[in-house]
């Protein structure tokens, strides 16, 4: 739970900001392009900011708190599908034989998405953290200069395609992830990590070189 | 710029010849290798001392290219002089697809003197790199994307700059309070740059330079600019781009930076370090066999 202070600190602050602009925008809604959502429209996400859950008892809940729960619930369903793939395939320990390497992040990867075949875009990103996810993530663009937001893309050819529950591209770099932007999103355990692919944000499974969810549209626009 | 005092670590750099240092220090030479078994095409000068740390530099070098074999040839050839017992790899250690026999082209059979004569390779990860590498045993990183280590005085300290996550942070500012007499930390994304393509790395530094000041880091080695560069002191601490060897950006260095003290973007390169006592010494030789930097460091003591 302590790992997770920093991002419900976070998330708190966001919190506080959409309440405090409630008066002169629509509820905390936020469009895809991290603006306000104009009134006369739906925005995509649930909006920041939005009336607290309420219980099935008729009990008020702190949106962010509960929205930051579920992602980590969901997180930790992975990594125990991730752990019932790992009991599945050989081992792996240190080798001075590639083979065995590729070998087992193949069959891992392939485990895994046997065991979540059928996976679907948001069943990790909650669908209540989505729009936190793009705040974040649009908050920290706009504070880096346009040589930093265009570095941040640089590696990877534009027109790669990726998707759930598929292997990352083997021939193409990992673009490096801002370590200020990856200090203001939720830990991930050891078995998952942030990408940002174009405009995408990904979750990684690192030892099995697997994509296991997107969130599209996340990263501003940068003009070539 | 004010220098914190335990920083004062003076940098004198291809004025001073190494015998010259050697003859100042008092230090006796090792035997030198036979250089004429070799060929004499190659301008590497000996270690100073014989009990010294004594290593080889590579940076974004697995592309299995004639590039690649060619600098290597040449790091053998230095290796008869300049008997250097492990080496440091700054990352992007295969660029492309990293088939098993990827392995084998990019890294084994270019470097297969040097792992004939057991010398250890300790890799970090750059961006093209698969993390699963850290499995590699030849890559020296026990599993671990980050991680540390000793030879005699010297702590490395082997970042994954790709994913400067919590844990890194965490660790790495525990692991910075050693006692060692020297620290130096390498990994892939250099901090201070003059490339024209990358440049410095402001949001890393951003995290990593207030824990390398607080803790007396003494030199940093990066890559991922395909190009070596010597940087002028910051904060105290030395920093070097090692990221020439095999690829290159030929000319990528900006004209009259103000960071660079040295700079070399013409041709494939790696560096021959000695740490010896308070003296890091330093040569850096390109892909036909010049040495095209030297020069020295020298840590104060109780720094």
């Amino acid at each position: 739970m302590t790992r997770l202070l920093p991002a419900l600190i976070a998330l708190s602050t966001v919190f506080t900001l959409a309440c405090n602009r409630a008066d002169s925008a629509p509820r905390g809604a936020v469009g895809a392009d991290g603006q306000p959502a104009p009134a006369d429209k739906t925005p995509i996400n649930p909006p920041i900011g939005a009336t607290p859950g309420v219980t099935s008892d008729g009990q008020a809940v702190n949106a962010q708190g509960s929205a930051t729960l579920e992602f980590r619930k969901r997180v930790d369903a992975y990594v125990k599908i991730h752990n019932d793939a790992e009991d599945k395939v050989p081992n792996l320990k240190r080798t001075d034989d590639p083979k065995e390497i590729a070998d087992r992040e193949a069959a891992l990867g392939r485990m895994i998405m046997t065991l979540r075949a059928g996976a679907q875009p948001g069943d990790i990103f909650a669908p209540e953290y989505q729009p936190y996810f793009v705040k974040i993530v649009q908050d920290d663009f706009k504070l880096r200069s346009a040589a930093d937001r265009k570095a941040l893309v640089a590696e990877l050819p534009k027109t790669v395609k990726i998707d759930i529950n598929t292997v990352y591209p083997t021939t193409l770099p990992l673009e490096t992830f801002p370590p200020a932007l990856l200090r203001k999103l939720p830990d991930l355990p050891p078995e998952l990590e942030y990408r940002i692919v174009g405009r995408s944000l990904l979750l990684r499974d690192v030892k099995a070189n697997l994509i296991v969810d997107i969130l599209r549209d996340v990263v501003p626009t940068i003009p070539s | 710029m004010k220098t914190p005092p335990v920083r004062n670590i003076a940098l004198i750099c291809g004025v001073l010849a190494l015998a010259t240092a050697q003859a100042v220090l008092g230090q006796q030479p090792a035997p030198k290798a036979p250089a004429a078994a070799i060929g004499a095409a190659i301008d590497v000068e000996p270690p100073v001392a014989g009990d010294s740390v004594k290593f080889l530099v590579i940076g974004d070098s697995g592309t299995g290219d004639r590039a690649q074999t060619e600098t290597a040839a040449q790091m053998w050839k230095a290796h008869a002089i300049f008997p250097y017992e492990f080496a440091i790899m700054l990352g992007d250690n295969m660029y492309g697809s990293e088939r098993p026999q990827d392995y084998v082209a990019k890294f084994e059979r270019p470097y297969k003197p040097l792992l004939d004569a057991n010398i250890a390779f300790y890799a970090a990860l750059g961006n093209h790199d698969d993390p699963n590498q850290r499995f590699y045993k030849n890559f020296g990183m026990g599993g671990r994307r980050f991680y540390s280590y000793q030879k005699k005085d010297v702590r490395f300290y082997v970042l994954d700059s790709n994913y400067m996550n919590q844990d890194q942070q965490q660790w790495l500012d525990k692991e910075l309070q050693s006692n060692a007499k020297w620290k130096i930390a390498y990994f892939h994304h250099p901090i201070y740059s003059s490339g024209g393509r990358h440049g410095s790395e402001v949001d890393l530094r951003s995290i990593v330079e207030p824990m390398f000041i607080k803790h007396n880091l003494h030199v940093v080695f990066a890559g991922h600019e395909h190009f070596y560069e010597r940087l002028k002191p910051q904060k105290g601490i030395n920093y070097f781009t090692a990221g020439g060897s095999a690829k290159l950006r030929a000319g990528d260095i900006i004209d009259k930076s103000a960071l660079t003290a040295k700079g070399f973007d013409t041709e494939q390169s790696f560096m021959l370090v000695e740490i010896d006592g308070d003296v890091m010494r330093f040569q850096v030789i390109s892909r036909r066999g010049k040495r095209v930097d030297s020069g020295e460091i020298r840590r104060i003591p109780n720094s």
